[in-house]
């Protein structure tokens, strides 16, 4: 291994408990909402195709995730940004 | 008492509900309590080998269910530790030779005889653990510090809400003090961010559980046990004690890193 691959492993890989934290907490996500794991993907997908005749939406800014909901298994947040100008 | 009928249970097998269950009864029971520990692994007894007790058994808790004899008849007295009983579970019957109803009503009998009951579950979510969860007023999650544990924490956390129990305890076992340090396992915070339970133990890896569990000794027995103490000290927080729960974490130092850096690990 080369001193520069060294250097990136002491300080720039963050460390796998890190990782597997990040993994973990994506996963609950999904689990909790009893949701499969591309299920994001697929709605974000369908809203896309959905908003593409709006020009004066800024499709490249649409934000969608999961998140923890009282009433419900879980709830889907979609945020939608208008083009400026 | 509310802690009187404590189920352990984790979702993944082999993280170590056993042994948990055989080191907290036999420590409540060396500090005096009356205790019965119940294996409701049906099909796959183990409880009686950590306890040393497998040849002593003559009937199991199906013959209970069956009525052949009263739950009292079946309890095997442990040879080491006073006070302490094990319902042996049947090793050629399947899971569903006992029911949660049965178990209900077997707990119900004894309730009054014993200061505390231990259900070991099985693994899994299915029938089995449903049957070792419902009598119990008290569940307690084992995890390893480990992704598929976690996860399989995680659902058995849902399924005890979904069953309207009171939201288990976890208990982390297997936590290993060098790779925590190193940044390679996950170390206790970690685990109550992505679970969020209350903690009410963490057991380290002790190289020694093999030895003892050969043996049918369980590792509370010995003084000089790292994972036994930590699980006295479980019983001793049910028992309403405060004791302090070690909180081994990842703290890589810059000289870690620089080490990491030049030297050759
Ligand atoms: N703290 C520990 N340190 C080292 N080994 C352990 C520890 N706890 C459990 N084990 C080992 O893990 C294995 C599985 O434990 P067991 O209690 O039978 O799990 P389960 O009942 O969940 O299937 C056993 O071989 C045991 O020796
Ligand atoms: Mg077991």
């Amino acid at each position: 291994m080369g001193f520069m691959d060294k250097l990136k492993g002491a300080f720039g890989k963050p460390p796998a408990k890190e990782v597997a934290k990040k993994r973990l907490q994506l996963i609950l996500k999904y689990d909790r909402a009893g949701l499969p794991p591309n299920a994001v993907e697929a709605v974000k997908e369908a809203i896309l195709k959905a908003l593409e005749e709006f020009p004066f939406i800024d499709t490249s800014g649409v934000n969608i995730h999961i998140t923890e909901s009282e009433n419900t298994k879980g709830k889907i947040e979609i945020e939608v940004p208008v083009k400026n100008g | 008492m509310a802690d009187k009928v404590i189920c352990i249970t984790s979702g993944k097998g082999g993280v170590g509900k056993s042994t948990v269950t055989a080191n907290i009864a036999t420590a409540l029971a060396m500090k005096g309590y009356k205790v019965v520990a119940i294996d409701a692994d049906i099909g796959l007894r183990n409880l009686d080998l950590v306890l040393g007790l497998e040849n002593r058994i003559v009937y199991d808790i199906v013959h209970v269910v069956e009525g052949v004899v009263p739950p009292e008849k079946a309890l095997v007295k442990d040879k080491k530790t006073k006070n302490l009983y094990l319902l042996p579970a049947a090793q050629t019957k399947d899971k569903s030779a006992v029911k949660p109803e049965d178990l209900v009503k077997i707990v119900e009998e004894l309730r009054d005889k014993f200061d505390f009951i231990f259900i070991d579950s099985p693994a899994g979510i299915e029938e089995g653990f449903k049957t070792a969860v419902t009598p119990a007023d008290t569940i307690i999650v084992v995890a390893n510090p480990e992704m598929a544990s976690i996860r399989d924490a995680d659902r058995v956390v849902g399924l005890c809400e979904a069953m309207q129990k009171p939201e288990p305890k976890l208990v982390i076992n297997r936590l290993d003090p060098k790779k925590v340090a190193r940044g390679d396992m996950l170390d206790v915070e970690d685990v109550l961010q992505v679970l969020n339970l209350d903690l009410l133990g963490v057991v380290p890896e002790d190289r020694n559980m093999v030895s003892y569990i050969n043996r049918g000794e369980p590792a509370v027995l010995f003084e000089e046990s790292i994972a036994g103490k930590e699980l006295r000290n479980i019983a001793e927080r049910l028992l309403g004690k405060d004791v302090p729960i070690p909180r081994w974490s990842y703290s890589e130092s810059f000289l870690d890193k620089l080490k990491k850096l030049f030297g050759s690990e």
